[in-house]
């Protein structure tokens, strides 16, 4: 697909569907962690583009975190951070690497994960 | 900005590397990263009623500042309660907020994200996703309020995600007994009820220690 000179627009917050996940399809999901590449911005990218990709330079943050500091909703959040990867300026990585272990347990965490959380929690307690 | 949203310094002793730069939110905030090694991400809801202390459980645990995030939801059934709207537009906007926080455990491994989730049935498109995949709920209870708790009961059992229930004691809260109280919120027998200060770590960080081993417990059943 060829995307030419043509200004690319974000979603208005009006069209957010609001599903509090990823639009159908997606690879992005709100507990994605992102990271600058360090790929430069190209013309065709906004203001928010890049107070994204800026706000990832020092390190990774979820989705989640990224529409928290920028004041975006996390659907847009969503879909710059969509632009980002496909362009080349952000890498992301999922939230759980394996997606067989996530299927096994009805999307939730697996039985493992789930006791070394009990674990770690334990270990919080003063 | 709303000071219970306003940042004070992270809490010592986890995982999150402050920024070197200077702030780069509306609010000046510094953002505290990930932990640079491979680590997982789990969610967890704290579901309830306005007002039941969502945000306070929140930022007992959080290491980071509790950040703030507004979902702009487009649905009919949104405006479902609101007939006033009805003919006037086709579709209401609702605005639905969230407030999160952070929690990594120790070792790196599990960076916990505690998701405060509003408890309204014309939320449920927003429920949907962000059940999805989520280790459970835990549902904060008010007892001089337990009505306005069935809601969220019911959206939560409606999607098969595992929950705990966390009383939060007032000053002028009656004084129920755990027993008498697992029979007026209709709790089945296994589910997890134990009282809870939402300011207090230790007493929080307890509540998602009872959702976490009943989520054990529960695994491998199916969700929808
Ligand atoms: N006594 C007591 N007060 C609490 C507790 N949790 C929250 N509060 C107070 O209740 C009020 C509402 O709490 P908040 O966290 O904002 O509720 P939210 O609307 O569910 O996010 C605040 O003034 C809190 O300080 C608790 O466990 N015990
Ligand atoms: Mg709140």
């Amino acid at each position: 697909m060829s995307r030419g000179q043509e200004q690319r627009r974000l979603l208005p917050a009006y069209l957010a569907t609001g599903t509090g996940g990823a639009p159908i399809g997606s690879t992005i999901d709100t507990l994605t962690a992102l990271r600058a590449t360090g790929i430069p911005l190209a013309p065709y990218h906004t203001s928010v583009h890049q107070r994204v990709v800026e706000l990832l330079e020092g390190g990774s943050l979820t989705v989640m975190e990224i529409a928290g500091y920028l004041g975006l909703p996390v659907s847009v959040g969503i879909v710059v951070a969509e632009q980002l990867v496909t362009d080349g300026q952000l890498k992301g990585s999922a939230p759980v690497a394996d997606a067989a272990e996530v299927a096994a347990n009805a999307n939730r965490p697996s039985k493992e994960v789930m006791e070394e959380v009990l674990s770690g929690l334990r270990a919080l307690l003063v | 900005m709303d000071s219970e949203h306003s940042w004070s310094s992270p809490q010592a002793g986890h995982a999150g590397t402050l920024s070197p730069s200077a702030g780069t939110g509306p609010t000046g905030q510094r953002p505290v990263y990930l932990p640079e090694g491979a680590h997982r991400r789990v969610k967890i809801l704290v579901a309830g009623h306005l007002g039941v202390g969502k945000t306070t459980a929140i930022r007992t645990l959080s290491e980071i500042p509790t950040l703030h995030t507004e979902e702009v939801m487009t649905d009919a059934a949104a405006a479902t309660d609101d007939l006033s709207l009805v003919g006037l537009r086709n579709k209401t906007t609702t605005t639905v907020a969230i407030d999160f926080g952070r929690l990594t455990l120790p070792g790196d491994k599990i960076v916990l994200y505690l998701y405060g989730t509003p408890g309204q049935r014309r939320f449920l498109p927003l429920w949907k996703g962000i059940a999805l995949g989520a280790l459970g709920a835990l549902v904060l209870v008010d007892t001089r309020r337990l009505d306005a708790s069935f809601e969220v009961m019911d959206l939560i059992e409606e999607r098969g995600l595992p929950y705990a229930v966390a009383v939060n004691v007032f000053p002028d809260s009656p004084d129920y007994s755990l027993e008498i109280l697992r029979a007026k919120l209709d709790l089945a027998p296994d589910t997890p009820l134990v009282q809870c200060d939402a300011r207090q770590t230790n007493s929080s960080l307890n509540a998602l220690i009872e959702l976490t081993a009943h989520s054990i417990a529960r695994a491998g059943e199916k969700t929808s």
